[in-house]
C-alpha cells in the first residue's frame, strides 16, 4: 500500500506585481508514513504554508502531483478533504457558534457518519476538557480555549491525516506546550501528521522525520538522528543553518 | 451537487446571520422601525403644515387706482364661496385673509407684517410700462391693450407668503370669472362663456387595468431595490465577512465542494432578500390599513392565480440573479467595508434595467426580452395590465434562468480563484498577459462592442444614416476592436485571425453553399415569422434601412456584402472563435458564437436568421480552421440579398424549394467536413 501522503515534484509559482514570477514551491517530493509526525522545518517564506495549502486543495499546484490517502489533490479534492484535518493560524473559528455547534458543524460538513456525530461531539468535548465551555460562544472564549476548540474541530470527522501549519504561532508557552502535547497524543492514536514550524525545539521534540525546506526546495529529509549523523552537528538549529548555507552556496 | 451538504451549509449560514447583531439590526429592525417612523413623521409634518396654514390669518394690502373695485370683488367672491360645493371653494373657504393699510406696502412685506399686497394697475399704466419693457426687450404675458392688471406681489422665500399668494390668485381668478359672467349678463347673454360646448372624457380601461399599469411600472423596480438592499446586508457578511474573520479558509478546507458552498450562500442571501422584501411588503400593507399611506383613487389591484404564478415564475430567477450578483461582490471584496464600497455602484446600475417598464412604448415582444431584469420589468407590467404574452414570458423565464445559473457558476469560480483567496497574488494570466489573458477577456471585449453598437445605433443622430452606421459598426467597432485586441495582447495576427489556406474542393463546396444557405436562412426566417411575426411597419423600415433606394449596385455590394463579410468574419470567426476555442467544446462554440453574432444584429426578428448564419459560418470556420471560406460565404449570402433584394417574392417559393436548398447546403457542408483541416478545440 502506498504512503498516506505522497508528494512528487510538487511546484507552485505565484505572480507578484513587484517581484514577477516567484517559485514559492520548487519541485518538492516527500512522503509521510502512517502514524508518524512529519515535520516541515523552514524559515518564514520558505514555502511551508504554500505546500500545505496545496495538500489541503486551497491552492492548485502549477505542476507535480500529491495524493492524500490515494486521492489526488487536483482530480479528487473532495476526497482529499474528507480524509484531512487542516489547522493553521489562518483557519479561524466562527465566533457566533458555540463550542458544541462548532465541533458538530465540522463533523457533519466533513461527512462523519450522521448517527455517530452526537457521540463524537461529546467525546471531543470531554477529550479536550471543554465541558465548561461547551455551550459558550467562541467569541467569549480565551485564546487558549479557542486553540483547543480549533484542534477539536480539526479532528471532528476523525480524519486519518492531520496538517498542523505553525499551530503555536502567537501562543504563550503554556498554551504552545498544550498544543504540542495534543499533537503527540494524536500520533499515539495512529494519525499521520504533517507539522510545519520554524521553531527548532518544537521540531526536535515532536517530529519523527524532518524535511528542511528553504526557498521552496526541500534540502534534506531524515530523522533527527539521521540528520545529526549526516551533518555531524547535534543541535537542530546548527543542522538547519548548515543545510541552508550549503543550499545557498550550491545556488 | 450534494443536497444534504447544501442544506447543512444553508442552515449554518442562516444561524450565523440570525446571530449577527449587525445583520438583524440593519436588515430587520431598522426597516421595520425606521420606515413607519419616517412615514408617520412625514404624515404628521404634512398634517401640521396644513393645520398651521389654515389656522393662520393672512394679512394683505391693496394699492392702486381701482383698489376699491378689487376689494369689492374679493368680498363678493368670498361670500359666494359658502354656497359652492367644489373642492377649490372648500379649500379657499378655510383660508382667512385680513386686509390692512400700511403706509409703505413694500416695506411692510419686507418686514413680514403682511404676506402679500395687491397692486392694481389701470390699462393705460400697464400699456405704458409694456412699451418701456419692450424697449428693454423684456417678455410680457399676453394681454390686450387697455386691459387693467391686478398684480399680487409676494415673497417666494417665505412659505406663508407663497401659500397666501397662491390662494389669493385662485380667489382672484374666481372673481374674474364671476365679473365676466356679470358683464355678459348685463348685456343680455345669460350663459357661462365657457359652456359653449361641454368637454368630457371616457376611459375604456377598467380600474383593474389602470391599477395594474401603475403597479406594474414600479413593481420590479421596488422588488429589485428591496432585494438588493435586504440581501446586501447578508451578502456582505457571507463571504467578505468570512474572509475578514479568517473562517473562509477553514470552510474551504472542509469536505464541502465550492459549488455546494456557493449554492448554500446564494440560497441564504436570496432567502434573506425575500424575507425582507416580504416584511417590507407587509409593512406597506399595514401602513395602507392604518391610513399612513394613501392609495390613489379607484385603486383596484386584480391578481388572478394564473397571473400571480406567472409573476412568481419570473421573480424567482430574478431573486436568484440578484443573490448571485451580491454574492459575487462579496466574494470579490477582501473585507466587509470593501464589499460595501462596491455595493453602491452595482446597486445603481442594477436599478437601470428594472426601469424598462417605465419607458413608454416598450413591449416584451422585442429585443428587451433578451435583456435580463429589464425583461422581467416589462413582463410584470404586461401581466399586471392583464395582457400577458405567454411565449415571451417563457423567453423571459429562460433568459433569467440562464443568467442566474451563469452568475452562480461565476460566483463558484470566484471562490476557486487564488488571487481572491490569497489576495497578495495575481492570477498567472492576469500577470503574464498575452494569449492566456486574451482568452479570459475576449467575452468582455465583445460585450463592450455590443453595447457600443447598440448605444450608437439608437442614440447618435450623426451616425443614423445607413452608410455612416455601417462604416462605424464594421470599421470602427469590428475592425477597430480586432486590431486593438491583437495589439493589447500581443497576438499573432495570422494565427488569431485564422488566415489559413484551405483545400480547393472547399471553395467549390462554398460556391454551392451560397445560394442554398441563403434559401435555408430565408426558410428559417419564415418559420420564425410565423411564430413571432415581425410588425409590418418594422419590416418595411428594415427593408428601407438595409437596402437604401438610389444607391448604385456596386456601392451596395461594397457596403452590404464585402465590408461585413471581411470585418465580421475577422472579428467573430477570427478573434472570438480563437478566444473561446480552448474553453468550449465544438457544439458550444458553434451555438455560442452563432448566437452572439445574431445578437449584434440589434432587432429581435433579425437575430434568429443571422444567428443561424452565424452558426453555419462558425461551423465552417471550425472545420476548415480558416476564416477565408466563411468570408466568401458571408459575402455571397449578403450579395444575394442585395441582388435579389425586394424582388424575391417569398410567397412564390414552395416548401420543396427550401427542402432542395437545405439538401444542397447539407451536401456542401458534408464535403467541407470530409475535407476538414480543423483547429484544435477543448
Amino acid at each position: 500500500m502506498s504512503a498516506p501522503v505522497l508528494v512528487r515534484n510538487l511546484a507552485k509559482a505565484f505572480y507578484d506585481e513587484g517581484r514577477g514570477e516567484i517559485k514559492a514551491v520548487d519541485s518538492i517530493s516527500f512522503e509521510c508514513h502512517e502514524g508518524e509526525i512529519f515535520g516541515l522545518l523552514g524559515a518564514n517564506g520558505a514555502g511551508k504554508t504554500t505546500t500545505l495549502r496545496m495538500l489541503s486543495t486551497i491552492l492548485a499546484p502549477t505542476s507535480g502531483t500529491a495524493t492524500i490517502m490515494g486521492h489526488d489533490v487536483v482530480h479528487d479534492p473532495e476526497g482529499v478533504r474528507k480524509n484531512l484535518g487542516f489547522y493553521s493560524a489562518t483557519t479561524a473559528l466562527y465566533p457566533r457558534l458555540t463550542t458544541r455547534e462548532t465541533i458538530e458543524f465540522f463533523a457533519r460538513i466533513n461527512q462523519y457518519p450522521s448517527k455517530r456525530v452526537p457521540e463524537r461531539v461529546e467525546y471531543l468535548i470531554h477529550r479536550f476538557g471543554l465541558e465548561k465551555y461547551a455551550d459558550a460562544r467562541i467569541e467569549k472564549l480565551s485564546s487558549g480555549m479557542k486553540q483547543k476548540v480549533s484542534v477539536a474541530r480539526t479532528v471532528a470527522h476523525d480524519p486519518a491525516i492531520l496538517i498542523f501549519d505553525e499551530p503555536t504561532v502567537g501562543l504563550d508557552v503554556l498554551n504552545a506546550l498544550d498544543v504540542q502535547e495534543t499533537i503527540g497524543e494524536l500520533r499515539a492514536e495512529g494519525k499521520t501528521i504533517i507539522f510545519s514550524t520554524h521553531i527548532m525545539s518544537e521540531a526536535e521534540r515532536l517530529c519523527d522525520r524532518i524535511a528542511i525546506i528553504h526557498g521552496g526546495q526541500i534540502l534534506a529529509t531524515d530523522t533527527l538522528a539521521g540528520l545529526r549523523e549526516i551533518t555531524g552537528q547535534h543541535y537542530l538549529e546548527d543542522i538547519f543553518v548548515l543545510f541552508v548555507k550549503a543550499g545557498q552556496e550550491t545556488v | 451537487m450534494n443536497w444534504e451538504l447544501i442544506r447543512l451549509l444553508f442552515l449554518h449560514e442562516a444561524r450565523m446571520l440570525v446571530r449577527a447583531r449587525r445583520t438583524v439590526v440593519m436588515a430587520i429592525v431598522l426597516p421595520a422601525i425606521i420606515m413607519p417612523l419616517m412615514l408617520y413623521a412625514q404624515k404628521y409634518s404634512a398634517d401640521r403644515r396644513e393645520r398651521l396654514l389654515t389656522g393662520t390669518i393672512y394679512r394683505y394690502a391693496i394699492t392702486g387706482e381701482f383698489a376699491d373695485r378689487v376689494r369689492l370683488l374679493i368680498d363678493q367672491t368670498r361670500k359666494s364661496l359658502s354656497d359652492a360645493q367644489d373642492d377649490e371653494s372648500g379649500r379657499l373657504r378655510q383660508f382667512r385673509f385680513v386686509e390692512t393699510a400700511p403706509a409703505d406696502v413694500r416695506a411692510s412685506l419686507g418686514k413680514h407684517e403682511i404676506q402679500f399686497y395687491i397692486e392694481t394697475i389701470t390699462g393705460g399704466e400697464a400699456d405704458k410700462s409694456r412699451n418701456e419693457a419692450s424697449n428693454t426687450q423684456e417678455a410680457e404675458p399676453r394681454r390686450l391693450r387697455g386691459v387693467p392688471v391686478i398684480n399680487v406681489v409676494y415673497s417666494g422665500d417665505r412659505i406663508a407668503s407663497d401659500v397666501a399668494h397662491s390662494r389669493m390668485l385662485e380667489l382672484l381668478r374666481l372673481a374674474r370669472q364671476r365679473d365676466s359672467l356679470a358683464l355678459l349678463a348685463g348685456r343680455g347673454v345669460a350663459a357661462d362663456a365657457k359652456d359653449i360646448f361641454a368637454v368630457e372624457d371616457a376611459n375604456v380601461a377598467t380600474a383593474g387595468q389602470i391599477t395594474g399599469s401603475l403597479v406594474g411600472r414600479f413593481l420590479t423596480l421596488f422588488l429589485v431595490m428591496m432585494m438588493l438592499t435586504g440581501g446586501a446586508v447578508a451578502a456582505m457578511d457571507i463571504i467578505a465577512g468570512e474572509k475578514e474573520r479568517g473562517t473562509l479558509e477553514t470552510l474551504l478546507t472542509s469536505a464541502a465542494g465550492r459549488q455546494e458552498i456557493v449554492a448554500a450562500k446564494q440560497l441564504a442571501i436570496t432567502s434573506v432578500a425575500l424575507v425582507i422584501t416580504l416584511l417590507q411588503g407587509l409593512n406597506f400593507f399595514l401602513y395602507v390599513r392604518l391610513k399612513v399611506v394613501a392609495l390613489p383613487k379607484n385603486f383596484e389591484l386584480q391578481l388572478p392565480t394564473g397571473m400571480a404564478l406567472a409573476l412568481l415564475l419570473l421573480f424567482i430567477p430574478l431573486a436568484a440573479t440578484i443573490g448571485s450578483v451580491l454574492l459575487m461582490i462579496s466574494a470579490y471584496a477582501k473585507t466587509y467595508k470593501e464589499a460595501q464600497m462596491y455595493f453602491f455602484p452595482v446597486y445603481l446600475i442594477s436599478l437601470v434595467p428594472s426601469l424598462a417598464s417605465v419607458m413608454p412604448g416598450i413591449s416584451l415582444r422585442s429585443a428587451i426580452a433578451l435583456v435580463p431584469v429589464a425583461n422581467v420589468s416589462v413582463a410584470a407590467r404586461e401581466i399586471l395590465m392583464g395582457r400577458p404574452d405567454v411565449m415571451m414570458i417563457g423567453v423571459t423565464f429562460a433568459v433569467m434562468s440562464v443568467t442566474a445559473a451563469y452568475l452562480m457558476r461565476a460566483s463558484a469560480r470566484l471562490l476557486s480563484r487564488e488571487d481572491i483567496i490569497v489576495p497578495a497574488h495575481f492570477e498567472a494570466a492576469e500577470f503574464l498577459g498575452g494569449a492566456a489573458l486574451f482568452q479570459k477577456r475576449v467575452l468582455r471585449w465583445f460585450a463592450l462592442m455590443w453595447v457600443v453598437t447598440f448605444a450608437v445605433a439608437l442614440n447618435v443622430p450623426v451616425l443614423a444614416t445607413f452608410r455612416r452606421q455601417l462604416l462605424f459598426n464594421e470599421i470602427v467597432v469590428m475592425m477597430g476592436a480586432t486590431v486593438l485586441i491583437l495589439k493589447v495582447y500581443r497576438l499573432n495576427p495570422i494565427e488569431m485571425l485564422s488566415l489559413r489556406p484551405v483545400r480547393p474542393v472547399v471553395w467549390i463546396a462554398i460556391l454551392f453553399a451560397i445560394p442554398s444557405s441563403y434559401l435555408t436562412t430565408l426558410g428559417v426566417f419564415q418559420l420564425v415569422n410565423t411564430v413571432m411575426p415581425a410588425p409590418q411597419q418594422l419590416l418595411e423600415r428594415f427593408a428601407e434601412d438595409v437596402i437604401p433606394k438610389g444607391m448604385p449596385t456596386w456601392q451596395l455590394l461594397l457596403y452590404i456584402a464585402l465590408l461585413p463579410a471581411v470585418c465580421e468574419e475577422l472579428a467573430f470567426r477570427g478573434i472570438l472563435l480563437n478566444g473561446l476555442r480552448r474553453k468550449l467544446r465544438p457544439a458550444g462554440l458553434i451555438l455560442g458564437i452563432g448566437l452572439i453574432f445574431g445578437l449584434f444584429h440589434v432587432m429581435l426578428y433579425r437575430i434568429a436568421p443571422t444567428a443561424v448564419l452565424g452558426i453555419i459560418l462558425t461551423a465552417i470556420a471550425l472545420m476548415t480552421g480558416s476564416v477565408l471560406p466563411g468570408m466568401l460565404l458571408h459575402a455571397g449570402n449578403n450579395a444575394l440579398g442585395v441582388v435579389l433584394g425586394n424582388d424575391l417574392n417569398l410567397y412564390v417559393l414552395r416548401s420543396w424549394h427550401f427542402l432542395a436548398a437545405f439538401t444542397i447546403f447539407g451536401l456542401s457542408l458534408f464535403i467541407i467536413y470530409r475535407n476538414r483541416t480543423p483547429l484544435p478545440t477543448r
